[in-house]
């Protein structure tokens, strides 16, 4: 919760005036919302989407329903941490709706097979495109953007024991592909 | 005990939420290798948040101001469509509806009446569930729109009632009355069981 609530200040220093005019259904307002978080949700969102068209509609559909929903923003919570689970919610009904390729053996499927991937290096950003999106999506929303296998659990509409399982196959696949010492 | 596997070093990172956890940082203390890959777990997330940002590589604002001006459109039309019709709906029963009364056409004007009563209440509860200051999901969000764009087709119809014959009227009131009804009950619907699935 500290952490976005530091990133509201970052972002956007005089957030309370801009979303006081904002929910009056300012203009100018509602762009400087949009201004200050568009590149921390696009990069949620291409974490979690399969395009970068995916991810820039996720981007307008977020904003789309900040506009809209502004006055129910009850500032409890840091507006980051509102606008990005409003992110995080599109984009993984995003995936729902793109029929996204959950486990690892569909996703062996898809790319084939590699004997050599022990002994594959792959830079981290080529290793974090190549998982299957929901353990892409569940890496980066536990191990980056700190949400909780419970939250994680909520958003996807599956257990934390699901979320569990897919970040230690995530990191798995990581390791192997980042050409990291395994243990026996 | 063998080393650590990678499913309990990663849930060694949220400390109090797995069985066996004592044991397993016991043997994190204990043992060289497991304690390596745990550093490498730790350096491999920290490099995952170092990442560079990634930027759109299309401008979006347009897109999304115009979309929002849409919907405002839409609420004004349908706002001030519904003042109108209720304004007429007034008139019309304080006058005994003279103006929709049926001649020949052995309509119940009691029906209509009801329809427009009816209406009412439900944009009453609409107006008291305040769908505008809520977060729906894309599903619901095009359920709902689909059934405002509707209701928005029915209040121009019945403004267009105004130019018909007597007779033809009364018929067509009575439809599109009764239609409204259904699609603002839908309407509710929709928003009630959204803000009960999302326990407001």
């Amino acid at each position: 919760m500290s952490r976005t609530i530091a990133m509201d200040s970052y972002l956007l220093a005089d957030a309370d005036s801009v979303v006081a005019r904002a929910r009056q259904g300012d203009e100018t307002a509602l762009e400087a919302l949009y201004r200050a978080f568009e590149v921390p949700v696009y990069n949620l969102a291409r974490r979690i989407c399969r395009t970068t068209e995916d991810a820039e509609d996720v981007l307008q559909e977020t904003f789309f329903e900040v506009c809209r929903s502004i006055r129910s923003y009850r500032e409890e919570g840091s507006l980051w941490g509102w606008i990005r689970t409003i992110a995080a919610s599109k984009a993984l009904m995003r995936l729902r709706r793109n029929k996204y390729r959950e486990t690892d053996e569909l996703h062996e499927e898809v790319v084939g097979r590699r004997k050599d991937d022990t002994h594959l290096r792959m830079d981290l950003e080529a290793a974090l495109e190549r998982l299957p999106e929901v353990s892409r999506a569940v890496v980066w929303l536990h191990d980056v953007e700190g949400y909780t296998h419970d939250e994680i659990a909520g958003m996807m509409g599956r257990t934390p024991s699901f979320s569990k399982s897919q970040l230690a196959r995530a990191h798995a696949r990581l390791r192997r592909w980042l050409g990291e010492e395994a243990i026996v | 005990m063998s080393h650590l596997s990678v499913e309990t070093l990663v849930a060694l990172r949220d400390p109090g939420t797995e069985p066996g956890e004592a044991a397993a940082r016991e043997h994190l203390e204990a043992c060289p290798l497991c304690r390596a890959e745990f550093e490498r777990l730790h350096q491999r997330v920290a490099r995952l948040k170092a990442l560079p940002a990634l930027r759109p590589s299309r401008e979006r604002w347009p897109s999304v101001l115009n979309q929002l001006r849409a919907e405002r459109q839409r609420r004004r039309f349908r706002t001030g469509g519904l003042a109108g019709l209720a304004a007429a709906a007034s008139v019309a029963l304080a006058l005994g509806v003279s103006s929709l009364r049926p001649k020949d056409t052995g309509l119940d004007l009691a029906e209509i009446q009801q329809a427009m009563a009816r209406s009412q209440v439900l944009e009453s509860a609409l107006d008291r569930i305040d769908p505008e200051s809520r977060v729906m999901d894309g599903q619901t969000a095009g359920i709902a729109q689909e059934l405002e764009d509707r209701i928005a087709r029915v209040d121009r119809e019945l403004e267009m009632t105004e130019l018909m014959e007597q007779q033809a009227r009364d018929a067509e009131l009575l439809r599109l009355w009764r239609e409204r009804v259904g699609l603002l009950d839908a309407l509710v619907d929709v928003h009630v069981t959204h803000a009960s699935n999302v326990g407001l």
